[in-house]
């Protein structure tokens, strides 16, 4: 999937993933898709539930390895 | 836009799991940008101290630091690494003034930001919320 930015998250567990995820979409502009990288199960839920509560859009997924990837485009 | 949502915190215990599951849910709860409001009271009011290096409860309080290097290593900071990052995130933290009172807790020894409320000062912050969790 086309992306722009990624966040390597692997390591952290919950909230941390949230957080850091958090704080870099602050930090980008809008209409960038950032690919987040986590291996917390808790993501699998945690990051739809992010997305839906920020208004920002989760564009895919996908679980390699062990890891489990997001793509997100920043709407707000 | 999503509407902005807001979230009451009441903390009545001071051991490490309580203080940490607080923060942990206010920190959550601040990065999907909702209000989030704490207020520490009774045993709660001695993780508003800037020496609060609180312990699990009864005979785990010896596993502290075991459970400390465990969360150390997956990212997850310890209490007073939490009160820093909820600072960042601009958790609203509250101190309950009858409680500062009976502990003889002032607010020189308390975090940073700290705000002094009393309990319809924090009933006016939980009616308005669309959420409040006690923790205690």
């Amino acid at each position: 999937m086309q992306k722009d930015e990624t966040l390597d998250a692997k390591g952290l567990m919950c909230p941390m993933p949230i957080v850091k995820l958090s704080k870099r979409m602050k930090e980008i502009p809008v209409g960038t898709v950032l690919e987040l990288i986590s291996d917390d199960i808790g993501s699998k839920e945690d990051i739809p539930a992010w997305c839906k509560r920020t208004g920002n859009e989760l564009m895919g997924t996908s679980d390699e390895g062990g890891a489990y990837y997001y793509y997100i485009k920043k709407l707000v | 836009m999503v509407e902005t949502k807001k979230i009451a915190i009441v903390v009545s215990e001071g051991t490490f799991d309580k203080g940490m599951m607080a923060m942990m849910i206010a920190n959550t709860a601040a990065s999907m940008d909702t209000e989030v409001h704490i207020f520490h009271t009774f045993f709660g009011l001695n993780l508003m101290k800037k020496t609060a290096k609180p312990k699990l409860p009864g005979l785990f309080k010896l596993f502290t630091g075991t459970f400390i290097k465990k969360m150390k290593k997956i990212g997850v900071e310890d209490y007073a690494g939490q009160i820093k990052l909820a600072q960042e995130l601009g958790v609203n933290l509250y101190a309950c003034s009858t409680t500062m009172d009976l502990m003889n807790i002032k607010q020189g020894d308390m975090w940073d930001g700290v705000k002094i409320l009393g309990a319809a000062g924090f009933l006016d912050i939980a009616l308005d919320a669309d959420s409040t969790m006690f923790i205690g």
